[in-house]
């Protein structure tokens, strides 16, 4: 059974229901002639992952996973039944959950009714994996049906910014940046109910990896002094960031730049994640990636143009053996970092595996320790040259 | 030694040693007293073993074998267990007599059909002729074109008699004395040659029922050396080093990477040849040199196809109870919970079920079908093993 999609961002949240019955009533149809019922997914995978440079983010392929109802598979389809009735339920209340809840909600209905004690699940994990399994069974995103995530990273500050949020009930809340003092603004991880506005042009967007720093670049005083948007991503950017980022991009129109660590990390998983999105979510990049971040540093030639502290990767550390490991592959199989427009991100990745040296954002403090805006200086900088891939 | 005596022996065997020592004894555990006699009294299944250990109840392990093992003949060596110095040197010993009767003589294996043999391989340049001729006549060149010739013709091994194996069936019968047994596998092989010398690897594996072990601790091992238990320094031994690089896995045992597979299993490897070659002077372990330890893993994979009939068959059967199970438990809530999603009528949900059971009545007919096979295998190996009989009973 394969459901039709695709329209822009997703599913609407009104067409889940129905979607949702279809396919059961379709289960039911091929069970009451005996047939074997066959359910088809995305496959959520690098191999299935194509990039084009024109469309700007990582799309699915044309490969499903095909899951039959035999004895092996009856239980994971039960489960997902069974936690689609939850999530069908949460949708016509209007309740949202976090993955974890709706664990415990899944605990709470089994532990009320002993004929489900076989689907009882042992770990989050296994609830984890079968909400993910329907949200590619019916090829929508997890907020469609009102699981939502921590909104973790995307702390923004501005002078310049001002935010109208539609509420549930219809109305609107207008949250003025400029207003906030030294609070940041937390973007919320479907932030497609936002609308941006500028009180004065916005010059750029800034990402910085490290929350710590984007801070310290706010408390020395860089949103002053720059009509800009300054976000920290705390690390691998988060649904909230990456959709917030995807919304800057898009309402504002405002050129973006990530800034963060010299190591094949950053560029892997956190740089690529937030410009093309990851494999892993193939079906929701289009909403959660923003294709025209680019990539502002640690460049490799700015440790001998600053003069920076780089130190050698230890590859006895399994992390970072591992990510030099994933770079190596990265460059052979990952269609981002073989898409021709990106050869200068290809090319860090080479310069990376064949130097084995890193470099943190951080050291960018060490071109001039008497003057704590110095790393602003050399960001603006950079921006002004046009240095960046 | 307070006092030495030397006394004529009438008997065919029979020894009766008493001595008492004062030390702490470790009755448990891998190198303990307990062990120790499980081991002997598993190679020894001609033995009556009775033990007491302070504080516990008299023990009595009956013997499973009548017969007493007979003191292997002397034979000639092997010509393959020889280097050239050797082999020269021993000519020595014969004088002048023709060259082949001092190859049949002076070792085993050796006769006309082979000489025949080699005499017609141009390779080795040794025509009929050269047999007739007188040993201490041959130069050195020409005993090292014999050495060769023999080193590269393919002889008999070594004959079963030159060294005190045990057998599949008294090891059989042996397994059995450590305690109840699902299962088991036994191999004997043929004496081999490893690093010039005559030596036989004999496996048994055996499943026991009760349980007092996790599923993931290592397998029990017991090592023994011409009958003898080796208690220390596993881990530099050949019969550990064996069974690491074997590949467990494959026949149905869990096994995390080069280590010793895992399980309520206990495997014991038998290592006889009259020249073992220990690693050190205390005689705790076998040298693992390549060819040793190729011959005892292969006597291991003997044992574990054997095994894995008995795990496959075993696996199937709860492969097929579970999916009967699955069946049962997992087919009316699939279909309730498609009912109430869809607000189904009663005769739709009678329908689904009916058909879900029927889906999956057809995976259970298969997993049976499997199982009959895996049955049918095992009965082959156990009517070929002689245990048929046996497991009626």
């Amino acid at each position: 059974m394969q459901t039709q999609i695709n329209r822009k961002g997703g599913k609407v949240k009104s067409e889940i229901p129905i979607i949702s019955k279809e396919l059961c009533l379709r289960l039911l149809a091929d069970l009451e002639r005996a047939k074997r019922p066959v359910l088809h997914a995305t496959k959520c995978s690098l191999d299935n992952a194509i990039y084009n440079h024109k469309v700007g983010y990582l799309t699915p392929g044309s490969k499903k996973v095909a899951t039959e109802l035999n004895v092996s598979s009856v239980k994971k389809m039960s489960r997902a039944i069974f936690m689609l009735e939850i999530l069908l339920r949460n949708i016509e209340t209007g309740a949202v959950n976090t993955k974890r809840e709706l664990y415990y909600i899944s605990k709470g209905e089994i532990k009320g009714t002993p004929m489900l004690k076989p689907l009882d699940f042992a770990d989050q994990p296994e609830s984890d994996d079968t909400i993910d399994f329907i949200c590619e069974l019916i090829e929508c995103y997890r907020e469609d049906v009102n699981c939502y995530a921590n909104d973790r990273g995307g702390q923004t500050y501005s002078q310049q910014l001002i935010v109208t949020e539609t509420l549930p009930d219809g109305t609107t809340a207008t949250i003025d940046l400029s207003k906030l003092g030294t609070s940041p603004f937390q973007p919320k991880n479907r932030p497609q109910n936002l609308r941006l506005s500028a009180s004065k042009k916005i010059d750029f967007a800034l990402i910085v990896e490290s929350e710590g720093t984007a801070n310290t670049l706010v408390a020395n005083g860089f949103t002053k002094r720059h009509n800009c948007i300054l976000i920290g991503s705390q690390g691998v950017p988060s649904n909230a960031v990456r959709g917030w980022s995807k919304l800057i991009q898009d309402q504002l129109k405002t050129p973006m730049y990530f800034f963060g660590d010299l190591d094949a990390y950053t560029l892997q998983n956190i740089y690529r994640t937030l410009k093309a999105g990851s494999a892993a979510s193939l079906i929701r990049n289009q909403d959660y990636s923003a294709p025209d971040v680019r990539f502002l540093g640690v460049l490799p030639e700015d440790i001998k143009k600053y003069d920076l502290f780089d130190y050698p990767v230890r590859e006895s550390d399994a992390q970072e053996g591992r990510a030099l490991k994933k770079a190596d592959d990265a460059l052979k199989n990952d269609p981002f970092f073989q898409d021709k427009k990106n050869k200068g991100l290809a090319d860090i990745l080479k310069w990376l595996l064949k130097n084995k040296r890193r470099c943190e954002q951080q050291s960018y403090f060490s071109v001039n320790p008497k003057d704590p805006t110095m790393p602003e200086k050399i960001i603006v900088e950079k921006i002004k040259r046009g240095d960046y891939v | 030694m307070k006092k030495r005596e030397t006394i004529d022996w009438d008997r065919a065997h029979g020894t009766h040693v008493e001595f008492v020592f004062d030390g702490r004894v470790q009755v448990n555990g891998e190198a303990g007293l307990l062990n120790y006699l499980l081991g002997t009294s598993l190679v020894n299944p001609h033995l009556t073993l009775h033990y007491k250990l302070p504080d516990q109840e008299n023990v009595t392990i009956e013997r499973v074998s009548q017969e007493v093992p007979a003191i292997p003949d002397a034979t000639e060596p092997h010509p393959h267990t020889m280097k050239l110095g050797e082999f020269i040197a021993h000519s020595h010993l014969y004088g002048r007599v023709k060259v082949s009767a001092w190859l049949k003589k002076g070792f085993s294996r050796l006769g006309d059909a082979v000489f025949d043999e080699m005499s017609k391989n141009k390779d080795f340049g040794l025509n009929k002729a050269f047999f007739e001729r007188n040993v201490d006549q041959l130069s050195n060149a020409e005993f090292e074109k014999l050495f060769s010739a023999i080193q590269k013709t393919e002889l008999k091994p070594p004959s079963t008699s030159s060294v005190l194996s045990i057998g599949e069936d008294s090891l059989s019968k042996s397994i059995q004395r450590l305690g109840k047994v699902d299962f088991f596998s036994v191999v004997s092989r043929k004496p081999a040659i490893c690093d010039f010398k005559p030596v036989q690897v004999e496996v048994a594996i055996a499943r026991l029922e009760q349980r007092t072990q996790d599923s993931d601790s290592p397998v029990q091992l017991l090592r023994f050396a011409n009958r003898v238990p080796l208690q220390f320094d596993k881990s530099a031994c050949a019969i550990a080093s064996a069974i690491t690089t074997v590949n467990w896995r494959s026949y149905g045992l869990g096994q995390p990477k080069e280590s010793l597979p895992q399980g309520p299993y206990i495997f014991a490897v038998s290592v006889v040849s009259p020249f073992i070659k220990f690693k050190n002077a205390s005689k705790e372990t076998i040298d693992a040199s390549d060819e040793l330890v190729e011959e005892i893993r292969r006597a291991l994979m003997q044992a574990g196809q054997k095994l894995s009939r008995y795990i496959n068959a075993e696996n199937k059967a709860a492969d097929l109870e579970e999916k009967r199970r699955y069946i049962e438990q997992f087919g009316p809530i699939l279909v309730e919970g498609l009912a109430r999603i869809t607000n189904a009528k009663e005769e739709t949900k009678k329908r689904a079920r009916e058909g879900l059971l029927k889906i999956l009545g057809r995976d259970a007919n298969e997993t049976e079908k499997e199982l009959s096979v895996a049955n049918e295998k095992l009965k082959v190996q156990r009517a070929k093993e002689g245990d048929a009989e046996m497991d009626e009973a």
